[in-house]
């Protein structure tokens, strides 16, 4: 599930205002949906040129994993624009992105510059979003801010079109495992976004236990003194991956019925422990006291500063994920769809969106971390974008090398996960 | 129907023609409806048949099946084994639904009557003022009142305030940490006014004069109320208790609001989540949990049914 | 009394010796017991909302410390006020416009389906009167199930959505115009259908010139009561809505809340859904006084049968 899944157009991350959440995950299984169009599309005509190495597939298309990279075919009836084109006039940059996810700022001031207008469409949850690309209206977006886990079925439908490197330059500027990583290889398709981690939120103040110093830091919230001040994110894989890790299991993509079942398990016993509470809302309830252990995302606790109630100094907040970057990572993408009406600001905007001080700007906004060289903790801290107590939000390039990412699993297991997260929920 | 115009008789081969005319008048009066609930109440049932009946496809939706011999027995048995096999958790989520509904239903009847009973009866020339300050609620929407009972028992809302002001307790309690009495007491906020109504009407409805009867038969305030007004309130109270136990057993939004956490999960949670949070594939086991709620419903519900025809066929 | 006593002291009754032995109580005397406990309720159950929509008017974000006067949530506000808010915004709009079309629809539907039924009589209309019945009772958890599935699977074009809502809550609410005037219908009996029949009138004419004019006072308490039904229904919205754009304000106030203390703007729209549904009542009992002005019937009479009360 993406952090920003259900927010609402009233959430502006600077200002102190609250935010809702229409929460309605959605599993990585389901964004198989529109299977029949896909399998058209596979069939189809063009015959792609490009290897796919991939031993897991679902539907007859391959599932990336850091230990078996996927480089995707290049269709020859959807080839990559011409290079040394001069950038569209008179035009208006139409991005399609998460709620509340970019930077105002930002698009002025890319619109000032190449003299052009931006418009931005927001949507609250990827599958809405595919199913609007999927149905062939004339959209007319340009750009596109997926998540890592569609990208077969963006490729395989032909909703993406392969990007021409000479426009996007800044991509140095970017962390070199993104030049190709395992998700789209060469990346032919996507640069990268955002970078987030999921991690452990607590309360140093009311919680004695130190994460960093305990022996199994994902078992902090198993504790029965802390009594309904306890709370993990409503999202099944999530969650299920939370009740694995603590059974010592990383591979959060497991398929193993008896793993899936364990860590169902624990969460069930964690529910009779501590009657846990299920919410997104790890970004107000921890700065406002009302729980001391969250299972949290590291872009909404980056913003816990402006949640902090009035006289309660920030430094009570922290944030934990494992120094040896073993755990949930997850990064968004960039992409320039098929069919853009302006396809070269599109793709000068995804150079534009690399480089260091756009980013920062952008940061400011959204508090979400982005893969660039340069954005260190301690850069964050330096610029005031970030309190010392929660410089752990902050993503290093280790955490993406050795991280675990969520990533789609198959129909079956899905049910198998979404069967011992309802078990959990209902303890 | 002008004034002088000849009277038709109602006799004979003109009024035969026309009694078949005009049973077809009526029957065409009420053929929208008839389609109408027909499509859209009649067929939306078979709907959930077809899914508990049905299977995943290959990407893991959920398809109907609508003829009833390629029904599988999938979702039924995924669905026993949630409340009797192995790694069954629905029997205590079933339990704890009905242990809430009873408790709040208990306490909203005892909240209910004695107000509905004063106005009913005693309320003499305010009569209009309190009827109108007691159904207000029931135009204040659902939502809107569980805002305002939320915002007064936020840690430092005005429930603990006043709490701590009369020295009741002395830290404030978190009343949203996930209680069970907190939600209990919510289903009684919020489904009361219903019920107050269905009373009043009920109370309202009996003749004064079989209370006074009751008193110069000598009999003290207590025993008339006992042994007048309460029998014949009988019919109000249990329709009173129908149509709130009923929309409360299938609850789920109010556990959300006040609580939030596994403790307190109701068995309209469970449905609920399996058909909106889990991507699809719970749907089925979804659709027979709702068809088991609805067969065991049924016998209050045909109960209610065959009581309010009766009246509303004009047996008063 | 007191000479029953003396002359048949076998038969004296408990509450007899009683009433002599006690100074004598008004038997009649005014209930105060029961009248404290009716504030106490009524306190319990007004006042959250009279505070609630108070804090509405918050200069501030708290919910307990007053910090001045301000319409900023309503429009002054140029970020978080309900009009310039566009999900706030969107919902009450929402709201409004499934209040007006579900009510253009199934006032007519359930007053003809009533008049239809009341004198078709066979196994048909029984059974569909039944159903009508039935789906009054039935909770609406599993109704609006049903309606998800039937939207998603077998009626595909629908889809999730405000059509869908719309079609949803027009079956939901279709009991209450069919059953306030099925009762009517019984209090009015058939002699003015049959005088009218007498004098040569057809069918038609009878219904429209004689049982519409009779029915008008209930047509209209029943349309006020779907409209404010809809105003207030929570669960067939919440399962059947897709995106903001189809979220009335009652799903949007459980989102925004269960995604934390959904802050003052929430206050402002659940106040704005609370002036909705009394100016509806009030111009409900008002109209329906007037139309049944000269009729046998009191101010009573007429809260209960706005409120969906059988008088």
């Amino acid at each position: 599930m993406h952090p920003r899944e259900g927010w609402t157009e009233d959430r502006r991350p600077e200002l102190i205002s609250r935010r809702g959440f229409l929460s309605k995950g959605a599993a990585a299984g389901l964004l198989l949906g529109g299977g029949s169009s896909l399998l058209a599309a596979c069939s189809s005509s063009a015959k792609p040129s490009g290897t796919t190495s991939g031993t897991l597939t679902s539907g007859g298309i391959p599932l990336p994993r850091p230990s078996s990279p996927v480089t995707w075919p290049i269709y020859k009836d959807n080839p990559a624009i011409k290079s040394g084109l001069a950038p569209e006039q008179n035009a208006t940059l139409r991005l399609f992105n998460w709620v509340a996810y970019i930077n105002p700022d930002c698009l002025k001031d890319f619109g000032k510059k190449y003299n052009c207008k931006v418009e931005l469409t927001t949507f609250e949850n990827m599958d809405d979003a595919l199913a609007k690309l999927r149905s062939g209206q004339h959209l007319g977006f340009d750009v596109f801010f997926p998540t890592v886990d569609v990208m077969g079925e963006l490729v395989y439908g032909k909703l993406i079109q392969p990007l021409n490197h000479s426009y996007i330059p800044n991509i140095t500027q970017a962390w070199p495992d993104f030049t190709s990583p395992f998700y789209d290889g060469k990346w032919q398709y996507t640069v990268p976004y955002t970078i987030y981690t999921t991690g452990i939120a607590w309360r140093k103040d009311h919680v004695d236990e130190n994460p960093y110093t305990m022996a199994n830091p994902w078992a902090m919230p198993w504790q029965a003194k802390y009594r309904n001040k306890v709370a993990i994110l409503d999202d099944a894989r999530e969650s299920i991956s939370l009740g694995l890790m603590k059974n010592g299991i990383f591979d959060l993509n497991t398929t193993d019925p008896n793993q899936i079942a364990a860590a169902g398990q624990t969460l069930q016993d964690l529910a009779r422990l501590t009657n846990v509470h299920v919410d997104n809302n790890d970004y107000t309830e921890v700065p406002s006291g009302q729980i001391w252990i969250h299972h949290a995302w590291s872009g909404d606790m980056a913003t816990a500063p402006s949640y902090m109630p009035k006289g309660v100094n920030v430094d009570v907040v922290g944030y934990w994920f494992p120094p040896d970057g073993k755990g949930p990572v997850g990064n968004d993408t960039i992409t320039v769809l098929k069919g853009a009406p302006n396809p070269v600001l599109a793709h000068l905007f995804l150079n534009y969106m690399l480089d260091v001080n756009n980013v920062l700007t952008n940061i400011s906004y959204n508090g979400y971390m982005q893969p660039i060289n340069g954005i260190t903790p301690q850069r964050l801290v330096a610029e005031q974008l970030l309190p010392p107590s929660l410089m752990s939000t902050a993503v290093l390039p280790s955490y993406f090398r050795r991280g675990v990412m969520q990533l789609q699993i198959p129909t079956a297991t899905n049910a198998l996960w979404e069967q011992a997260w309802l078990q959990a929920k209902s303890a | 129907m002008a004034a002088g115009q000849e009277r038709v008789s109602v006799t004979g081969p003109v009024a035969r023609r026309s009694s078949g005319q005009r049973r077809l008048f009526w029957a065409a009066l009420a053929a929208p409806g008839i389609i109408w609930l027909a499509v859209l109440f009649i067929v939306p049932f078979y709907a959930i048949l077809a899914i508990a009946g049905g299977q995943l496809d290959l990407f893991g939706n959920p398809v109907a099946v609508w003829n009833p011999l390629g029904w599988r027995t999938t979702n039924f048995t995924g669905a026993w084994h949630d409340i009797a096999g192995a790694s069954a958790f629905v029997g205590p989520i079933l339990l704890r639904t009905l242990l809430y509904v009873a408790l709040a239903s208990v306490i909203a009847l005892l909240i209910a009557y004695p107000a509905a009973y004063f106005v009913a009866r005693f309320a003499g020339r305010r009569k209009a003022l309190f009827l109108i300050l007691l159904i207000a609620p029931f135009w204040i929407s659902y939502m809107m009142r569980m805002l305002a009972w939320i915002d007064l028992l936020q840690t430092d809302g005005y429930v603990n305030k006043a709490l701590s002001f009369l020295h009741l307790i002395s830290q404030p309690v978190d009343w949203l940490g996930g209680f069970g009495i907190t939600v209990v007491l919510g289903l009684v906020y919020g489904y009361i006014p219903y019920l107050i109504l269905v009373l009043y009407a009920g109370l309202d409805r009996i003749d004064p004069a079989l209370i006074e009867a009751g008193r110069d038969l000598g009999l003290g305030r207590a025993r008339t109320f006992l042994r007048v007004t309460l029998p014949l309130s009988r019919q109000a109270i249990l329709t009173g208790m129908l149509i709130t136990v009923l929309p409360m057993l299938g609850d789920y939004f109010t556990n959300q609001l006040l609580s939030g956490t596994t403790g307190t999960t109701m068995f309209g949670n469970v449905i609920d989540d399996q058909l909106t949070s889990s991507g699809g594939v719970l749907e089925g086991q979804g659709a027979v949990f709702s068809l088991l709620f609805l067969l065991v419903l049924t016998a209050p519900m045909i109960y209610y049914v065959v009581a309010t025809n009766r009246s509303s066929r004009g047996a008063t | 009394m007191t000479t029953a006593i003396t002359e048949h002291p076998a038969r004296e009754t408990r509450a007899g010796v009683l009433g002599r032995l006690r100074p004598r109580r008004n038997p009649w005397r005014h209930a105060w017991f029961l009248e404290g406990f009716t504030w106490l309720y009524l306190i319990w159950s007004l006042v959250p909302v009279g505070l609630a929509v108070l804090f509405s008017f918050n200069n501030g974000r708290s919910q307990s410390v007053w910090q001045g006067f301000s319409w900023r949530w309503y429009y002054k506000d140029p970020v978080n006020s309900v009009l310039h808010n566009p999900d706030l915004h969107a919902a009450v709009i929402q709201t409004l416009r499934l209040s007006v079309y579900v009510t253009l629809i199934t006032v007519p539907l359930g007053v003809a389906f009533a008049l239809g039924i009341h004198r078709w009589r066979g196994p048909l209309s029984s059974s569909f009167s039944f159903i009508m019945i039935l789906s009054f009772v039935i909770p609406e958890l599993i109704f609006g199930v049903a309606m998800f599935f039937v939207f998603t699977k077998l009626f595909t074009p629908v889809g999730l959505g405000s059509l869908a809502e719309v079609l949803a809550l027009v079956t939901w609410n279709v009991s209450w115009p069919a059953l306030i005037v099925q009762a009517r219908l019984v209090t009015i009996g058939r002699q003015y259908e049959e005088a009218a029949a007498d004098l040569g009138a057809t069918p038609w004419q009878v219904t429209y010139r004689v049982m519409m004019r009779l029915l008008t006072p209930a047509i209209f308490a029943s349309a006020v009561l779907v409209f404010s039904g809809v105003i207030d229904d929570f669960v067939l919205v919440d399962l059947l809505s897709s995106n903001s754009g189809n979220t009335p304000m009652s799903v949007y106030i459980y989102a925004q809340q269960r995604g934390g203390n959904g802050g003052p703007a929430l206050n402002a729209l659940g106040t704005i859904m609370l002036v909705m549904s009394f100016v509806v009542a009030i111009i409900g009992y008002i109209g329906y006084r007037w139309l049944t002005r000269g009729e046998r019937g009191s101010r009573i009479d007429a809260l209960t049968t706005i409120a969906g009360g059988e008088s």
